[in-house]
């Protein structure tokens, strides 16, 4: 009896087994089925990107869709086809892999119009991909870009400190051969013997170091020196009262202008969305951030912030960092839009920025100094035709934003 | 002793003064508080401390003088999302975009209310500079497009040009732009509908291209 069942089980074993094998054998003949032919490799890859699958799709890793290397091994060749064809259909009629990778992936593709060859086609370049990894470039840090201080003005900075130290060099060398003259010169003076006392006196005179510290002129310029530097100081710390320049407060996400900004190029307006449009130039919401980190760097802690003020839906407090005085008034359309400024004009090299700081002082004196030089900018705009006409019949030059109102007081303070 | 004392007076005031000069952390002195902080709600500025300023307040309600923040408004918000359905009194004779996100068929067959004119083109594409092409790249390529620097990153942006883009309408981009579409968001926040539609007959050229 025991016997007997054990017959059993070892038949069962050994038929799942073989099924297990042949099931493999068959999937690897899938996998040989596809096509190495260059040709067809080529014609795959034109399709993967004119049909935009690389949208979704990649081959070694997950993006919106499922990674697609290996497909040929866990799925009939067929059961890709008419998945391609029309996925919607098949999740419908209960298919239970295509069922189970809705429930995974919560999309369902679009049917796309292609047919059995041109899969396979695309098949062929998955597989191509798969199996010959292109070996990618190490990307090394600004490697394209010229290296700032090389370019632009002619000598390069390796030279310039060559001919310092250079200069140096000979400095010291001519001490040396001073300081060698007037130990010879001393000496045959002194074996002349013909001196008298005062010039005795001269010329062996020692140098005394307290006695110079204690000389009154010293002592003069030094006082005078002291109070001149703390009276600067005293003055120039008077000045930054109520001026923020400097100020670069802590937010509440480690956020880098360098990187999107600079590293990445994202114009300003894409998150400043107010800038053209009304007077602040707006902090972006978190569906802003998330345009992009939907599905960038989504590990990253700070970024995990980013999700959890979606989730919650309470907005991220950032810290203002330009405190205009609430006495003046400032409006970013009337300089972005219309006077065609750029955002460094004002907030410096923000792009170079991993944290930002207040760049410009903001204060009256700072206003009024670009208002009296800044050219107006009444190319195209109709509305200036008259005030330029007028502003040429009496002046000579550019018409100017003080020209126009620019420094009347109830322009910024009402 | 005195004397020597009053030495270091001009050093102790060169330190306090220092003190007032913002940095990092430190927004410096303020000279004058109660002409720079804002007494209505300040949208971009909120400051829940109940306490922020009492020490110079003279406000009816006992509160702070920096205070600055609704409390009826969720997390005490100065700003508030406008009651849906707003229509915008600004729109530039622009109706609204009545759509829903599972309206791609109806949307992909509304037409550009836009004239086809070169000014609205060259608008259309200096929007589309400052407010795609670091994805979908200057020329519209994709991730492929060396300008495309953030859609390398993110891979797998299609080109207008390809196959399954190029016959796209002007009003399924305007569909793609309002409520976006696969990985890309909706973009209606940051672009007013002329904008978007601006943009639209940009991208037209872009996908004949």
């Amino acid at each position: 009896m025991v016997a007997k069942t054990t017959i059993v089980r070892f038949a069962t074993a050994c038929m799942l087994v073989c099924c297990f094998l042949f099931s493999g054998a068959q999937l690897h003949a899938q996998r040989d089925a596809i096509s190495t032919d260059e040709a067809v490799i080529k014609e795959g890859k034109a399709l993967f990107e004119d049909w935009t699958c690389n949208t979704c799709h990649a081959v070694g890793r997950k993006l919106v869709g499922p990674d697609l290397a290996g497909v040929y091994d866990r799925r009939e060749l067929d059961w890709i086809k008419s998945f391609v064809k029309n996925a919607g259909k098949m999740i419908a009629d209960g298919d239970p892999q295509a069922v189970a990778l809705y429930e995974e992936y919560n999309q369902i593709m679009s049917p796309w119009a292609l047919d059995d060859n041109q899969i396979m086609a695309i098949l062929a370049y998955v597989r191509n991909v798969e199996e010959n990894p292109v070996v990618e470039a190490k990307p090394t840090d600004g490697g394209g870009a010229v290296s700032p201080g090389a370019g632009g003005s002619g000598v390069p900075e390796s030279y310039l400190n060559t001919i310092v130290v250079a200069l140096v060099v000979v400095l010291i060398l001519i001490l040396i051969v001073l300081a060698l003259i007037i130990s010879v010169l001393r000496k045959y003076v002194q074996d002349k013997g013909e001196l008298s006392d005062d010039d005795e006196a001269i010329v062996n005179e020692k140098f005394s170091i307290s006695a110079f510290l204690k000389s009154p002129t010293v002592i003069g310029i030094i006082t005078f020196l002291v109070i001149v530097l703390a009276a600067k100081n005293v003055i120039d710390g008077l000045y930054t009262v109520g001026v923020q320049q400097g100020y670069a407060p802590k937010q509440p996400i480690n956020f880098s202008h360098k990187i999107h900004a600079g590293d990445y190029e994202i114009d300003c307006q894409y998150c400043h969305t107010g800038v053209e449009i009304g007077k602040s130039a707006n902090i972006p919401s978190v569906n802003i951030c998330m345009n992009c980190h939907s599905s960038i760097k989504t590990d990253s802690p700070e970024i995990q912030k980013l999700y959890a003020a979606q989730e919650s839906g309470k907005p991220i407090e950032w810290v203002r960092v330009h405190n205009l005085p609430d006495l003046a008034y400032f409006n970013h359309s009337q300089h972005v839009k219309v006077g065609q400024i750029e955002c460094q004009t004002c907030h410096g090299e923000i792009q170079e920025m991993a944290v930002v700081e207040q760049h410009a002082p903001l204060t009256m004196g700072w206003c009024i100094d670009c208002h009296r030089n800044t050219d107006v900018n009444t190319k195209g705009n109709g509305y200036y035709d008259k005030l330029v006409e007028l502003h040429n019949s009496s002046s000579k030059s550019a018409m100017k934003v003080a020209d126009i109102g620019g420094l009347e007081c109830a322009k910024c303070h009402y | 002793m005195t004397n020597k004392l009053k030495a270091f007076v001009p050093l102790v005031l060169v330190v306090l003064i220092s003190a007032c000069t913002a940095n990092g952390d430190n927004p410096g002195l303020e000279y004058a508080p109660q002409m720079y902080h804002s007494v209505p709600y300040e949208p971009l500025t909120q400051i829940t401390d109940k306490e922020s300023g009492e020490w110079l307040s003279n406000r009816e309600d006992g509160l702070g003088e920096f205070y600055n923040s609704n409390p009826n408004n969720p997390y005490s918000q100065n700003v508030r999302v406008p009651v849906a359905g707003t229509v915008k009194r600004t729109g530039n004779g622009m109706l609204p975009y009545r759509l829903k996100k599972e309206d791609l068929l109806a949307a992909a067959d509304v037409v550009n209310p836009l004239p086809d004119t070169p000014e609205i083109k060259t608008e259309g594409k200096r929007l589309y500079n400052l407010y795609c092409d670091h994805c979908h790249g200057t020329n519209g390529k994709g991730s492929v497009d060396p300008s495309a620097k953030v859609g390398e990153v993110f891979a797998g942006v299609p080109s207008y040009s390809s196959a399954a883009k190029k016959n796209l309408s002007q009003g399924h981009v305007f569909y793609v732009m309002t409520h976006g579409y696969g990985r890309m968001g909706s973009h209606a926040s940051q672009l007013s509908a002329e904008k978007r539609w601006k943009i639209a007959r940009y991208v037209r050229e872009l996908q004949q291209q």
